[in-house]
């Protein structure tokens, strides 16, 4: 069900947003740059998964084509007056359509885990062919391009890209939002729910697909165009697997029940990444791990968990909720502080410096982590996570009986609801 | 207006060896109210299935206005004016009762394509969905999630959404399963009243219903059509007493 | 000639190995009507797992030790984690499947980095069996299409012939049926993934000593893998045999041409026009071929959508 944005925290968070540029340095900006990107992306891939209920693999091909589509334009027509800069955009939502609408055609003849493979397939197509096709995608270094002034601003600094960059994605996500109030847009909420029916009342399901695919793929375009006038080029690799591994990875993690869910999951992970890939290579292994607990324990995404802890908070009030969520806070960072610290630890252990030093010198170097040095073979090294670990499975074990605690102060309630109904069953 | 409107012409289907529909002739007119009874496993839902497109008839023919529809998609089927209710409900369970007939009605308002408007806002669909809502005594109801109503609710609103579509032939299978007699009685009236000039095809197995609603009666056994007439002769024909009652009873 | 012979061979046991890993996913399939995203990560495993026990054991045994491992890897999957979320649908079954293929993948590189390791045909095998022309043949890679064509009939007579067998099929059409009659559907169920897994990776560990071992592997033979039963036909055996063979021999026939479309179209005249055009029509065939798979997988959507061998939905 999309959550009804309410307007004043939503005006809050535009201001916030425009304030940015103020309250964060270059770096953090550019970062917020690419997080903006990240969010479009996953709000318009999540119209086709979340929504029309069509899982794609391979969105990252519609992101390349807007991206490359957009260099493109900028170099034929970029200071000619015919398309300004801050429009270039629009060429990206128009390869996007276009190659959405051919792509969506022939995938959408298929449903479920068929179309799912059909799709990563076309990213695959696009990611193995275009380095051949020096014309279209350059090659191996890609195709460059510099942004040229237009309408009094000279677009040469990253405030202007910043908020050339949020004009589009608020625009765009409005939009977005938009197309779930429109019939066309309640049909493909209805693709998902039952499909069969909808033949039976006379709709041409495949169109609906397509149509769906179609609108996905032009916001995929729009946000590939936005990194190409961030980057001045674009590059193959945009079609890689990982591109699309990243946006599904986003969107549920963030959560597809709502409509911000997965542009707050994307945002988030995309500064997490900046903040943490840095420090360590082992980045996409905890983004998998957070995706898969996600999935297991949490099928509605973050975004779910905060409803549900809200949806708590008002049955049973703060005090009965506390214990819960101070339990859960605390096994949470039990277990993550163990499992980084393991996986930290086998990393530098099996990595090929590490590796060569203890050939060299004979015997197991101690290893660097969190300002100490660690001996491999040393128990307390182990006993470390071990017991993070077994601490953190502990309070899990609160964490459920708190929840068991909470279910059955619940259940008073169940004899006033069957009253209630009863009384309405009447004719 | 003699013409049928719906012809079923040797119709036969069959699933790898078992034959399950063999060779089933029917004719329906313009406003005629038919229904169809047999015993269990006699494939009235699959009559249905072939009639509306969910199946493919493996030999025969399905004639419908004039044009042979044997072997056609299901919406091209029902835009050409023939809706189906299914015996397993068949509706959005996670969406409104308002939105589940408002999605039945919006392509016969012809606003299936309309990505410029908010839905909230077309008028026209609105007060055609909560008419509808109110022929079915569902308004009460309207922003509860379908999936969550009583399964005779869920009954009224597969038979909503299909006549929201102003068919010129209704295929109805079992609408009244699951609902008290009164709901029975009720929706008994409200498709006496719907299907007024149109044709009907009903599954039940209410004879109560039955012979109160028909003008006609077919009665499918082992996947034939074993007689067709008006109530009176169905109740004293003999074929029919033997397929319910066995052979004893003619004895 | 002793070209196409060589590249016909060389495809039909492409081919083969590619069945290897498509068989396991299309019974799983069938079965539990989930595409397993990870399937060839057990590919993958095996290879590691081999390369890892290579120096321990010897070849042999690590091969069959992989295969073992990345069988019980597969059942682990199925128990603790598939299990779980099969009561959301098939949708989360398969992102879940996804994610722990990218886990899979990541810890791989956690371990052994991020670039090929170092696994290679023992010296015994790596002889010629014999000459086609001036080309000699590797003994390895028959040993390949042998253990594939070895694996495939006794998956065929385990199948067919046995009462294990029995089950599995009639628990692949009715699983609620199956259970109600006495057996314990849900040990079939972890031991029909278990075993799919076992044979991916018996793939891989036979293959990764030939071809690369590295952590790009899943995603290379994943994606082929899914052509593969997407053309056969989603739970067909046969489709899979037939797609399989289908794929293999045209990207090895493929992989020897070196015209392109306008050395073709030079043949009616059009070749001057065709090579000052440029872009698709003056790719080779042979740059072309790792693309041929999924223009197969188009051209089968547009014309026979559930597959070779599938049903007709």
């Amino acid at each position: 069900m999309t959550m009804r944005t309410p307007l004043l925290p939503a005006l809050a968070a535009v201001a916030v947003l425009g304030a940015l540029p103020v309250l964060l340095p270059a770096g953090l900006l550019n970062a917020s740059i690419q997080a903006l990107i990240a969010a479009l992306f996953a709000c318009a891939y999540s119209l086709l998964a979340g929504r029309a209920g069509m899982l794609s693999f391979g969105h990252a091909a519609y992101f390349g084509v807007g991206a490359f589509a957009t260099v493109h334009a900028m170099n034929a027509l970029g200071g000619t007056g015919l398309l300004p800069t801050p429009l270039m955009p629009l060429v990206g939502a128009l390869g996007g359509l276009g190659f959405g609408l051919i792509a969506g055609w022939f995938a959408t003849q298929r449903s479920g885990t068929a179309f799912a493979m059909i799709t990563l397939a076309i990213a695959e197509l696009l990611h193995a062919l275009a380095p051949q096709l020096k014309g279209w995608f350059g090659g191996e270094s890609g195709i460059s391009t510099m942004r040229m002034p237009a309408w009094c601003l000279s677009f040469g600094s990253t405030t202007q890209v910043y908020y050339l960059t949020l004009a589009w994605v608020l625009v765009s996500l409005a939009l977005l939002y938009f197309h779930t109030r429109t019939p066309l847009g309640r049909l493909t909420l209805a693709l998902r729910e039952n499909e069969h029916r909808l033949r039976f009342l006379g709709y041409d399901v495949h169109g609906l697909g397509v149509s769906a695919f179609a609108v996905s793929s032009m916001f995929s375009g729009i946000a590939g165009g936005l990194q190409v006038l961030g980057n001045e080029s674009a590059n193959y690799v945009v079609f890689d697997a990982g591109v699309s591994a990243t946006v599904v990875l986003n969107s549920y993690i963030g959560g597809v029940g709502s409509f911000l869910g997965p542009a707050l999951g994307a945002a988030l992970m995309s500064f997490f990444g900046y903040a943490v890939s840095d420090t360590t290579p082992s980045w996409l292994l905890y983004q998998g791990v957070l995706f898969v607990l996600v999935m297991m324990f949490m099928p509605e995404g973050l975004t779910g968990l905060v409803t549900a802890t809200l949806r708590l908070l008002g049955r049973h009030g703060v005090m009965a909720v506390l214990p819960l969520a101070l339990s859960a806070v605390v096994a949470g960072l039990l277990l993550a502080g163990g499992s980084v610290f393991l996986v930290e630890m086998l990393q530098r252990l099996c990595s090929q410096d590490y590796r060569s030093l203890a050939r060299m010198s004979g015997t197991a170097p101690p290893v660097q982590l969190f300002g100490r040095a660690w001996s491999a073979a040393a128990v307390g090294t182990w006993i470390v996570p071990a017991g993070l670990l077994a601490a953190g499975a502990l309070m899990a074990g609160v964490v459920q009986r708190c929840r068991r605690g909470l279910a059955l102060a619940a259940s008073p309630e169940v004899p006033e609801r069957a009253a209630a109904l009863s009384e309405r069953a009447l004719p | 207006m003699n013409d049928p409107i719906l012809s079923l012409r040797g119709l036969r289907k069959s699933f790898g060896a078992t034959e399950i529909i063999r060779g089933v002739d029917l004719e329906l007119r313009p406003g005629e109210r038919r229904a169809l009874i047999g015993p269990n496993g006699a494939g009235k839902s699959t009559l249905f299935h072939l009639v509306s497109g969910n199946l493919a008839p493996t030999s025969g023919e399905v004639i419908f206005d004039g044009q042979r529809i044997t072997g056609w998609a299901p919406q091209r089927i029902n835009r050409l004016g023939l809706s189906r209710s299914f015996q397993i409900t068949n509706i959005f369970p996670k969406l409104t009762v308002f939105e589940n007939i408002r999605l039945a009605l919006m392509r016969h308002h012809e606003r299936q394509y309309t990505f410029w408007r908010v839905i909230d806002r077309l008028a026209g669909l609105r007060a055609a969905t909560e008419t509808l809502l109110e022929k079915v005594r569902l308004q009460a109801q309207a922003q509860t999630l379908a999936g969550e109503m009583s399964y005779s609710e869920q009954r009224s609103l597969e038979l909503a959404m299909t006549l929201a579509s102003d068919p010129k032939a209704i295929l109805l299978d079992e609408p009244m399963a699951g609902m008290s007699s009164e709901e029975t009685h009720y929706t008994m009236e409200l498709i006496r009243e719907v299907t007024a000039g149109r044709a009907l095809l009903i599954v039940e197995h209410d004879m109560d219903v039955v012979f109160a609603l028909a003008d006609r009666i077919s009665v499918l056994v082992y996947g034939e059509v074993i007689a067709t007439g008006t109530p009176e002769q169905i109740r004293s024909h003999q074929g029919v007493r033997e397929a319910y009652l066995g052979e004893e009873a003619a004895a | 000639m002793d070209w196409i012979i060589f590249s016909l061979l060389n495809g039909v046991i492409h081919g083969l190995l590619l069945f290897m890993v498509s068989a396991g996913l299309t019974l799983i399939f069938g079965m539990m009507g989930v595409l397993n995203f990870a399937h060839a990560s057990f590919y993958m495993l095996g290879a590691y797992f081999a390369y890892t026990m290579q120096g321990i054991v010897g070849f042999a045994p690590a091969v069959v030790l992989a295969t073992l491992l990345a069988g019980a890897v597969g059942a682990v999957v199925e128990r603790w984690f598939l299990r779980r979320v099969h009561r959301y649908g098939h949708a989360h079954e398969l992102l879940l499947t996804f994610g722990l293929s990218f886990i899979i993948a990541e810890t791989i590189k956690l371990f052994f980095g991020n670039y090929p390791v170092d696994y290679r045909i023992p010296p015994a095998l790596d002889t010629a069996a014999f000459v086609i022309g001036s080309q000699q043949y590797p003994v390895y890679r028959l040993l390949m299409g042998g253990v594939a064509l070895a694996m495939f009939a006794a998956i065929y007579l385990l199948l067919t012939r046995t009462r294990v067998g029995i089950v599995v099929r009639s628990a692949i059409y009715k699983p609620r049926m199956v259970e109600a009659l006495g057996h314990n559907v849900q040990l079939v169920f972890m031991g029909v993934f278990g075993v799919g897994a076992a044979l991916a990776g018996l793939a891989g560990a036979i293959a990764g000593a030939f071809y690369t071992t590295n952590p790009n592997m899943a995603l290379e033979v994943g994606v082929m893998v899914f052509v593969v039963v997407v053309v056969g036909g989603l739970g067909s055996l046969g489709g899979a045999m037939l797609a399989s063979l289908l794929i293999g021999v045209l990207t090895s026939l493929a992989v020897g041409v070196d015209r392109s479309l306008a050395d073709a179209l030079a043949l009616v005249g059009a070749g001057e026009w065709a090579r000052s055009a440029g872009g698709l029509l003056t790719l080779k065939l042979s740059s072309l071929a790792a693309s041929l798979p999924f223009a197969l997988m188009l051209l089968v959507l547009l014309l026979r959508p559930s597959g070779l061998m599938g049903e007709k939905a």
